[in-house]
């Protein structure tokens, strides 16, 4: 049960945090200077605080100003959040990497911006980004720990509650522990075969 | 919408004597906790690090397992509530230097052996043929050269491990996270105290995110002058 609740919270607010990510990376890309400013203040924010203080804000404060959002929202708002800061930067050393001869060879032969974004830069990108995405797929699944702190029905959440009905403590966290690795050592695995497969193209 | 902020701000001015000291004693606990699980963490993964290349099949493969690991929190549960029936108590705080440790080591182990075998063969091979023992090759040898590739990513694992501490407040060690959540009860103010706790990790960990980049900056410039000789 709480295992399905952690893969749905991690998928979840991975496909947020790539599309935020994603979004602000390209939007950087335009070059408006106050937008590039407030973005990289969100994303260095982001970045230097705990995932844990942003929960807290989402789940505890925010009820003062009036929003309340249930458990697991939050968790997926808090960790999109977060992890749309981290991936942004992942993307953009990913557009970055891209030489500029490609854009320009796009444009040259008639093809559109929305064109030589779609066809040329994002899958190129898309090629180079594989790896470190994996790896933060992998950071975000053990971050989904954090989120049992705002009751987010999750395995630690489980683990916990198990724990007070069975008084198995240590039977019921090193279960947890082993559940975690059952879900982060395939994932791991994968990520290793796309590094691989990606030094075979370089 | 500034009386909104004026209004917010008051309420800072009024509480920060009685915040204040508690907030300050929290940092510094939450600053020795980075302090120390991150010396463990560096102690720990070089000694994994080493154990990865090793000769020993067995060695090397539990070396390498131990990376993938599990979340901070599983192990802070499992070292702090989990092994009591096993007569195992940890105090709060040490079961978060561990735990953080731990987890960190595993990290900090992978980063230490692409920093080591990064270094060319040639170079280990050299200082053996002019007679330098293993040890001292990689004392003055490998370390040296090797300590230029690692040290952006280790500073790296020192902010990650900074934030980390927020979740040794889930096993009630009093921290930062922990006395920001225990004075928002008190005072029902989470909004103040939550976002105080934000600032302060941010003013804690900024200036290590920009000293990061700023090395990888003149790390990556002296590996290209080594390229272009």
């Amino acid at each position: 049960m709480g295992a399905v609740t952690t893969i749905g919270i991690t998928l979840a607010s991975f496909s947020g945090a790539i599309i935020l990510g994603l979004a602000l990376a390209l939007i950087r890309l335009l070059g408006l200077r106050l937008i590039n400013v407030l973005i990289s203040g969100y994303v260095e924010i982001l970045r230097n605080t705990p995932v844990l203080a942003q929960l807290f804000i989402i789940y505890f404060s925010l009820p003062s100003l009036g929003i309340m959002i249930d458990p697991v929202p939050a968790a997926i708002i808090g960790l999109s959040l977060n992890g749309g800061a981290v991936l942004s930067e992942v993307f953009r050393s990913g557009l970055n990497a891209i030489h500029h001869g490609q854009r320009e060879a796009a444009l040259a032969v008639g093809m559109t911006p929305w064109m030589n974004l779609r066809y040329i830069i994002l899958p190129q990108t898309w090629r180079i980004t594989l790896p470190p995405l994996g790896n933060y797929a992998i950071a975000l699944l053990k971050d989904t720990a954090v989120v049992s702190a705002i009751a987010a029905p999750e395995i630690m959440f489980w683990a916990r509650n198990l724990v007070t009905s069975t008084f198995q403590t240590t039977f019921v966290y090193i279960l947890a522990a082993i559940l975690y690795f059952c879900l982060s050592f395939p994932l791991a695995r994968l990520v290793e075969r796309f590094e691989r497969r990606q030094s075979a193209w370089l | 919408m500034i009386d909104n902020i004026r209004d917010f701000l008051q309420v800072y001015v009024e509480n920060w004597s009685n915040w204040g000291p508690q907030i300050y004693a929290a940092v510094g606990v939450t600053i020795q906790l980075t302090v120390a699980s991150f010396s463990m963490a560096i102690v720990l993964g070089l000694l994994l690090a080493l154990g990865k290349m090793s000769r020993f099949p067995l060695l090397r493969a539990f070396c390498v397992a131990y990376v993938e690991g599990s979340p901070v929190l599983a192990i802070l549960f499992l070292l702090y509530f989990g092994l009591v029936p096993l007569g195992i108590v940890f105090d709060a705080f040490t079961a978060s230097v561990i735990g953080l440790g731990l987890s960190a080591a595993g990290y900090i182990a992978e980063v230490l052996r692409a920093g080591i075998q990064a270094i060319h063969k040639g170079q280990r091979e050299a200082a053996l043929a002019v007679g330098m023992t293993p040890m001292m090759t990689f004392r003055y040898i490998i370390l040296p050269q090797a300590f230029r590739i690692i040290l952006p990513p280790l500073l790296n694992m020192l902010i990650i491990l900074l934030k980390d501490t927020s979740i040794c407040s889930l096993i009630s060690t009093e921290e930062l996270m922990l006395r920001a959540k225990d004075l928002a009860m008190m005072s029902f103010l989470p909004m103040h105290l939550f976002l105080l706790a934000g600032v302060i990790y941010f003013l804690l960990a900024w200036p290590l995110s920009i000293a990061t980049r700023h090395l990888e900056k003149v790390m990556q410039r002296g590996r290209r002058q080594t390229f272009g000789i």
